[in-house]
């Protein structure tokens, strides 16, 4: 038993087993479905499977490519415009996180140390929660029966209910909720560490505390500001079960087109063509994301 | 090299007389990063058994990459490694009989003092009664038998560095590495430190070799000093030795403070030198390997001149200024004197006295002076 | 002026944060079967979950599979932060980086869609797996391996590399240098890994809709369900008993968090204020 423990410990290269099993989950998990996906929507409705897109002549595997479902896609314009929608509903959603979490950002930092680690957790604590529960929270406050309306109605405000579900208000409503905390913790991380010192230094050369703020304080919290951005535009784009169960029949979003291509229309290589697109846009403000990171880091060395 | 070493060529090396055994020998050792940047740039040097040998530089002069692959954690890219002999170049840092303390300590933090200590004990197959104990005799050489049980964060940092002192002793290495052994103390402990580590390590009197940027740690601590710049060694010498005579320029500046000035050989003689300068004319009372017409450097450390507001009778070795600055540290005073040249130059003043003793005050016209075998000549 | 502008607008927004939840868990309590009115207060609706046959089972293949697919999250993460931040240079580390962190960029519809259809392939070509508890298994593994990744390289960041140096220089090969000195330093990260991924998987509703098969429905799933057809009460007693079980977890291992990190500082005080006298 020893023996084979001390020869496995002198023999096996620790190098390549770290590297390779990782490498080899996330290859059969991550790249190859993304591959199958491309593949898959480049085929007809009828052959989903990958061996019948590969044909064999003269002893070469060929493969036979078929664009019926982009062309679909990019003639009816219904998918044009969740595109289109599912891009504005995601950047009105970072736009109000960024509104609501910048002050809450920065007035928690300012808040007296002590306090920070419980604001912070308060903060966490709903994202420990389901997510689904409480969107489905938001259903029973906004529904025309809902407790908001009944609260207003009781206290004379309204008459009527008013309608908000369904709606894109009900839709916005939810994803700022969900994604807020994902914009205020970098943007706290980042203004926590802001040198105090900075903003006296301001103060110090006769800068008016407005105008500090503008000048010194955004300038120098850009990179919290942008990291919280990309963290709540990119997953807002491909969201489903907010516009499943708060949005309406006019708020289109993308992920809900693509469920529903797979589990109503059962139209695989539609939802991959769909998903092909999707991820394509989601690529380009990450590439831009990225090429900002790598600036930065270019910058400080 | 030098041209100072004339009057000792006599005297032979101390260290070499005294331990004649050698115990680490390095040869032509390089180590290159990314395939251009040379860390370490062809060493050799032969650290004999009992001896403190130090390197010491500034950061990026290659001492921290020189000492990591003794230690077995780089690969040398050319050269070798022997220790009592044995080629241990490619020996991995897990099988080298040699032990390093680490800067900041690197105590495992999720050990016990106790623990620390024998960790290095257990990897060895050694019977429990015997690591036992060992890591009792550890302790109370360090004078931490008290703290066994305690983990890292509850020592303070003095008891901390015993504690790594102790983890690092306790295979009874060949040699022992110490890596800036006091850096992560503050001013006032380090004195106090220094001598506890010197006294400890020569009880068990394991041989070191120690990595500093400082050079008071290097003078107390080592038998001899390697100056390192840019992956080389400068001068190898004993404290003294590189103190007093400096084989160039660089050593001359790293090591202390130094006045130098630059002249032309006038005179050369067997038992003497001249050398003209714009300031003054020196008079070495010493000869060394130079040609007349040579330009040199000459080297005086500043708590070599003595000022006086008389002007010495001598026709060499003075020179006048103006006193620009008067820098107050106690136990001495430094004074800037802004020469005719437009050089300024230092002189450190023993503050012997209760009052300032030579009077001296800014604005005042001084003279400094100095003795024939004050200085040193270098051609580097 | 400011400071009550700023306590103002922090109040606000925890109220905006609470707001849902605690509606969910007083109305959890309500009596009348239409979710928004009240009438009285009752247990009904927990004695209502507690019969239903559904949702309990739903509850224990969820934990089942939170606790399953954390482990193997926390294991594949682990590797993958290993590979990261100790080799530097590899043929491919850039593509390593970039798949470990596709799940986390990419929406739940297109990780589902483009898993399942990898998964269909590999059972048209070898017979297996079977839509069902192995491949919402994968799946949330997969999701979990990206964020235990993160995790757990941000501690493997932090951690002094001297240390694994100094255990080397002790006598350790490489992998008693893991077992005995990175890995008990690790612990605190694969435990908030493992309650992080536990967390995401017991959440997920995506993924599992996806890769499911016939006979497997998970919490959220059968929750999503019922809230797409409309309000249900006992939704709320389910949310209440998460909330409550969640909350007491958070809060008390953030008590012992900061318990436990003060003990630490007064140690350390301790110990230097010991040496100085």
């Amino acid at each position: 038993m020893t023996n084979i423990y001390n020869y496995l410990r002198n023999h096996i290269p620790s190098r390549q087993i770290v590297i390779g099993v990782p490498y080899l989950w996330f290859l059969l998990l991550a790249a190859i479905p993304i591959l199958i996906v491309l593949k898959i929507s480049m085929s007809e409705m009828e052959s989903t499977s990958v061996s019948s897109m590969i044909s064999w002549t003269q002893g070469w595997p060929t493969i036979k490519f078929n664009f019926a479902s982009y062309i679909f896609l990019s003639t009816d314009p219904l998918y044009f415009e969740t595109y289109l929608s599912s891009i504005k509903y995601a950047l009105i959603t970072t736009v109000i996180c960024l509104a609501i979490g910048y002050p809450f950002a920065y007035f928690m930092a300012r808040s007296p140390k002590h306090l920070q680690p419980m604001l912070l957790m308060l903060i966490m604590l709903p994202f420990w929660t389901s997510f689904l529960l409480r969107i489905y929270a938001w259903k029973t406050l906004m529904v025309n029966n809902g407790v908001i309306n009944n609260v207003l109605m009781s206290l004379g405000v309204i008459d009527d209910p008013i309608a908000m579900m369904n709606t894109p208000f009900s839709l916005l409503v939810g994803m700022v909720y969900s994604y807020l905390p994902f914009m205020i913790l970098p943007l706290y991380a980042n203004l926590s560490k802001l040198d105090i010192r900075f903003l006296e230094a301001a103060a110090d050369l006769g800068t008016s505390p407005f105008r500090t703020f503008w000048l010194v304080t955004i300038p120098l919290s850009k990179a919290g500001i942008i990291a919280g951005s990309m963290l709540v535009f990119i997953p807002a784009i491909g969201e489903y079960v907010i516009p499943e169960l708060l949005g309406g029949p006019d708020t289109l979003m993308i992920g809900r087109v693509l469920w529903d291509e797979f589990f109503s229309n059962n139209d695989w290589p539609m939802a991959s063509a769909v998903a092909v697109v999707m991820i394509l846009l989601i690529l380009l403000p990450m590439a831009i994301f990225n090429k900002y990171q790598s600036d930065q880091a270019e910058a400080k060395s | 090299m030098s041209t100072t070493a004339t009057t000792d060529s006599a005297k032979p090396s101390a260290i070499r007389k005294m331990a004649p055994q050698e115990l680490l020998r390095v040869e032509g050792i390089t180590k290159v990063y990314d395939g251009s940047v040379k860390a370490v740039d062809n060493i050799s040097l032969t650290v004999a058994t009992g001896e403190i040998f130090a390197l010491l530089g500034g950061s990026g002069c290659g001492k921290s990459t020189l000492l990591r692959m003794l230690a077995g954690f780089e690969k040398p890219t050319n050269g070798k490694i022997f220790l009592a002999g044995k080629d241990i170049t490619d020996l991995p840092a897990y099988k080298r009989p040699i032990n390093m303390m680490f800067q900041s300590y690197a105590l495992f933090p999720h050990l016990s003092v106790w623990e620390n200590i024998a960790f290095g004990l257990r990897r060895d197959d050694m019977a429990k009664g015997d690591i036992a104990e060992r890591v009792e005799s550890m302790l109370s050489l360090v004078q931490l038998d008290k703290f066994a049980k305690r983990k890292p964060h509850q020592l303070s940092g003095g008891q901390q560095q015993r504690v790594a002192l102790a983890r690092s002793l306790a295979k009874r290495p060949k040699l022992l590495l110490l890596d800036e052994p006091l850096g992560a103390l503050d001013k006032k402990l380090r004195e106090k430190t220094q001598l506890e580590l010197v006294n400890i390590i020569e009880e068990v009197g394991v041989t070191c070799v120690l990595v500093t940027h400082d050079q008071e740690e290097a003078m107390t601590m080592a038998s001899r000093i390697a100056v390192m710049s840019e992956g080389s060694f400068m001068q190898v010498g004993s404290p003294d030795e590189v103190y007093e005579m400096p084989n160039s320029r660089q050593v001359a500046d790293f090591i202390g403070n130094v006045n130098i000035f630059d002249g032309i050989i006038e005179e050369d003689e067997s038992d003497h030198v001249t050398i003209r300068c714009e300031e003054c004319l020196h008079y070495v009372g010493h000869g060394i390997s130079g040609n007349v017409g040579m330009s040199v450097g000459v080297a005086l450390r500043p708590e070599k001149i003595t000022l006086s507001k008389e002007q010495p009778q001598s026709e060499y070795n003075w020179c006048a200024g103006e006193v620009v600055e008067i820098v107050y540290f106690g136990a001495h005073t430094t004074y800037h004197l802004k020469l005719d040249s437009g050089k300024v130059i230092k002189a450190q003043e023993l503050n012997n006295t209760r009052d300032l003793s030579c009077g001296l005050t800014w604005g005042d016209r001084a003279y400094a002076h100095w003795n024939d075998m004050a200085m040193v000549v270098l051609t580097y | 002026m400011n400071k009550l502008f700023g306590r103002a607008w922090m109040i606000a927004v925890y109220i905006f944060l609470y707001m849902p939840i605690v509606t969910l868990v007083i109305y959890s309590f309500n009596a009348s079967p239409l979710v928004t009115v009240w009438s009285e207060a009752s247990l009904r609706w927990y004695v209502a979950l507690a019969n239903d046959g559904d949702l309990i089972a739903a509850v224990w293949l969820s934990l089942k599979i939170a606790f399953l697919s954390s482990l193997m999250s926390v294991f594949f993460g682990t590797f993958t932060a290993f590979a990261l931040t100790r080799y530097k240079r590899f043929p491919g580390r850039t593509l390593l980086s970039s798949m470990s962190s596709t799940p986390l960029v990419m929406p739940d519809v297109i990780v589902g869609l483009s898993l399942l259809l990898m998964l269909v392939s590999l059972q048209h070509w070898l017979g297996f797996p079977e839509r069902g508890l192995f491949t919402i298994l994968l799946g949330h593994a997969l999701l979990g391996t990206a964020y235990a990744a993160v995790v757990v390289t941000s501690r493997l960041n932090e951690m002094d590399k001297r240390l694994d140096e100094a255990a080397m220089d002790l006598g350790c090969r490489p992998f008693q240098v893991f077992r005995l000195v990175t890995l008990p330093l690790l612990v605190p990260a694969l435990v908030s890994a493992f309650l992080l991924t536990f967390t995401l998987s017991f959440d997920d509703v995506v993924l599992s809709s996806f890769l499911s098969g016939p006979g497997y429905s998970t919490l959220p799933m059968v929750i999503f369900s019922r809230a797409r057809l409309g309000l249900n009460p006992t939704i709320n007693a389910v949310a209440a008993v998460t909330i409550a079980v969640v909350s007491i977890a958070v809060i008390a291992s953030s008590i012992y968090q900061s318990r436990a990190e003060r003990q630490r500082k007064r140690e350390v005080a301790q110990a230097y204020s010991d040496a100085n006298q």
